[in-house]
């Protein structure tokens, strides 16, 4: 079905429930623990005022709804090729975004909209502004089609680059897909660091909320504490170290099962169409242009299951984007296989890249590491050791960090390389994870090459390539190979006329 | 079309970057990094000196921490001064160059087809003195963008000045593609 975008359209109706919602949740987020606290503690006849102040600040809430519904509008210009929202109630705002800087347009689904029925539609851009254009509360249909008007300068201007080959692939059939046990598998290896930020971010809250609880009702008298204590002497350290590991797995398995629960890839016209979620259900629509950097990583326990997760990370824009944003701006392929990984890598970059010149790090690489991660921590411990008893029977832990620390810096150093060939930039690197990036020269912003005086003899160096999605070292090469490099890259992005998105 | 060519390059003879003869920033650009540094040490010294008198504890010390402070300050000279003589930057036809560094000696170089905006920053004490910041952006982040102080204001606009024209010719360009 065709809909009509020139002219300004509102949301779904639907979307006065979603925004009252969305406040309200903010509200009781923050209002939760006085009102709790109030109601502990206030004599009962208050209570009446209490309950129909709620109930004014919900009428308000829905009337605030209401107006910025009527005010929120959205259209497209065909003549300047902009999408333009306007909203606000006292501060009338509106955004401008340029159909070309669209990076992508995700419809996602939260599970309030999937109950009520509706989709969320979000358009990531280029800028450095770091506005957030999205609409709340649209039909499946026309957000769709909304989709795909977003996106067809780019599909126009893709025809006439790329070959007429691609166009004969039958639409939305997944060429990937990943299923519940590669999602388990995947769950059981990787992620572990975010999973433990995640808990402890978890775990501090609870604490610190018990905590302001007890004291509201008189009862803090070192409860939580004890409790605490209590149960680090119930269990030894060790119990609790693997009941915490075992807690960090489950979470894990979990979260990426539901994250990622039904994940498909398919092309869809020019592009990409990924979708994922249990939940939440998040489709997001990729043209390859947009990808920045490329990568792909494994570790012990994923190659012994043929396992691999990719990155394929696009421009973000500066430190407007943190956190949840990046997330968007990184979209992760959690569990495939290395035939899929290269048809994924010839869909992005066209082609798989060839066997190139290697340079590797001098030995030199290992200085620093060893002497700011061993000598020097080590070193303090023995100072300290010397002078306080306390600290006697924790030797061992010294001797085993460093005897774990001096073959993972080892580990790390074998592992940095960088492969160049014509038209490709490969960098590999990690300790556990082994991490590969691919990107094309003609993503570079700009070039950092640095050198400390005492190398200069040596003629060792480093460079830095900047790209819209982060950046590439390279650590102590020869230097004279890395200007030759640079050089050569430079031409390659000076004479080019690919755009870098 | 273009006519499409496709020789073998040979890396040796694509221009180098680091035999490119840089511009220093201008003499009088040391004394607003003097200004700058006086000012850093005279609230940090002021800060010093009351922590020193109210401080009762500290005060068996104070020959070694005032020592210690001497010897920063010292550092600080030094290095600036080191880093000062490695400044320099330079224009090219596609793009531009800037060497900078305290300790590493550090170049970044930006295509000029990747740049995003360009701008001119008047300090106080560079307005004084007739100098001025040219800060050149790309989509790279804070790592990839050029901050290059003590230019003449005249040159600094003049290049900016330059680097917007090119900036719209490549835009033309690519529109036209």
């Amino acid at each position: 079905m065709n809909y009509d975008f020139s002219k300004p359209q509102r949301q779904s109706g639907f979307g006065i429930i979603l925004m009252a919602a969305n406040t309200l949740q903010h509200l009781i987020r923050a209002l939760i623990f006085p009102l709790i606290i109030a109601f502990a503690k206030l004599d009962k006849q208050y209570l009446a005022y209490i309950g129909l102040g709620l109930l004014g600040l919900l009428i308000i809430l829905f009337v605030y709804s209401y107006f910025n519904y009527r005010n929120f509008t959205f259209f497209l210009d065909e003549q300047k090729q902009e999408f333009v929202i306007n909203k606000g109630i006292f501060n009338k705002t509106q955004l401008t975004v340029q159909l070309d800087k669209i990076q992508q347009v995700n419809i996602n689904q939260n599970l309030l909209q999937k109950i009520i029925g509706i989709y969320g539609l979000k358009v990531d851009t280029a800028g450095s502004e770091g506005q957030e254009v999205s609409i709340k509360a649209i039909d499946e249909e026309i957000a769709n089609s909304l989709r795909e008007h977003l996106l067809s300068r780019k599909s126009i201007a893709n025809n006439e680059t790329s070959t007429p080959k691609t166009a004969s692939v039958q639409e939305d059939i997944p060429f990937l897909k990943v299923s519940l046990g590669t999602l388990f598998k995947v769950g059981l290896t990787s992620n572990y660091g975010s999973t433990i930020a995640l808990l402890l971010a978890f775990i501090y809250p609870v604490f610190h909320n018990a905590k302001e609880f007890l004291k509201a009702f008189d009862m803090d008298k070192g409860q939580v504490e004890n409790a605490v204590e209590s149960l680090f002497t119930l269990f030894s350290i060790g119990i609790l170290v693997a009941v915490f590991l075992f807690l960090i797995l489950a979470i894990n398995v979990i979260r990426t099962l539901v994250k990622y629960f039904d994940f498909h890839i398919s092309k869809h016209k020019h592009s990409l169409l990924i979708s994922h979620g249990f939940f939440a259900k998040k489709n997001t629509l990729l043209s390859p242009n947009k990808v920045q950097i490329t990568s792909y990583s494994q570790n012990y326990f994923q190659k012994k299951m043929n396992l691999l997760n990719m990155n394929l990370k696009q421009a973000s824009s500066g430190e407007a984007k943190k956190g949840k944003d990046l997330e968007s701006n990184n979209l992760q392929i959690p569990g495939c296989n290395p035939t899929e990984r290269d048809e994924l890598i010839k869909m992005i970059m066209g082609e798989i890249p060839a066997q190139g010149k290697t340079f590797l790090p001098n030995w030199r690489f290992l200085n620093l590491p060893i002497f700011f991660r061993v000598v020097f921590p080590v070193g303090i411990f023995m100072i300290l050791w010397a002078y306080i008893p306390a600290l006697k029977p924790y030797y061992p832990a010294a001797i085993i960090y460093f005897l774990m620390a001096i073959p993972m810096i080892f580990i790390s150093y074998k592992r940095h390389r960088l492969t160049v060939n014509k038209e490709f930039i490969v960098k590999r690197s990690g300790i556990w994870d082994v991490n590969h990036s691919l990107l094309f020269p003609h993503k570079i912003q700009a070039i950092t090459t640095f050198q400390y005086p005492w190398h200069k003899g040596v003629d060792v160096g480093h460079v830095n390539l900047h790209t819209a999605a982060g950046v590439i070292h390279f650590k102590y090469g020869n230097y004279t190979e890395i200007k030759k490099l640079v050089n050569y890259w430079l031409y390659q992005i000076e004479s080019g006329s690919e755009e870098w998105m | 079309m273009e006519e499409f060519t496709n020789e073998n390059i040979d890396l040796n003879k694509l221009p180098h970057y680091q035999e490119i003869t840089l511009t220093a920033p201008h003499p009088n650009y040391w004394k607003v990094i003097l200004i700058n540094i006086f000012i850093f040490l005279f609230l940090t010294g002021a800060g010093l000196t009351l922590f020193l008198i109210f401080n009762d504890e500290v005060k068996p010390q104070r020959l070694f921490i005032i020592g210690a402070y001497l010897i920063i300050v010292i550092l600080i000279f030094v290095l600036y001064r080191a880093s000062f003589k490695k400044r320099g930057f330079a224009l090219r036809e596609k793009d531009i160059i800037y060497k900078s560094g305290i300790i590493a000696e550090t170049t970044t170089i930006v295509p000029l087809n990747r740049i995003q905006h360009v701008a001119l920053d008047e300090g106080i004490f560079s307005r004084i003195f007739k100098l001025g910041k040219l800060q050149i952006f790309t989509a790279g982040g804070q790592s990839g963008h050029l901050h290059i102080g003590g230019i003449e204001i005249e040159k600094a606009r003049s290049i900016k000045e330059m680097l917007l024209r090119k900036l719209d010719q490549i835009e033309t360009l690519a529109e036209n593609q």
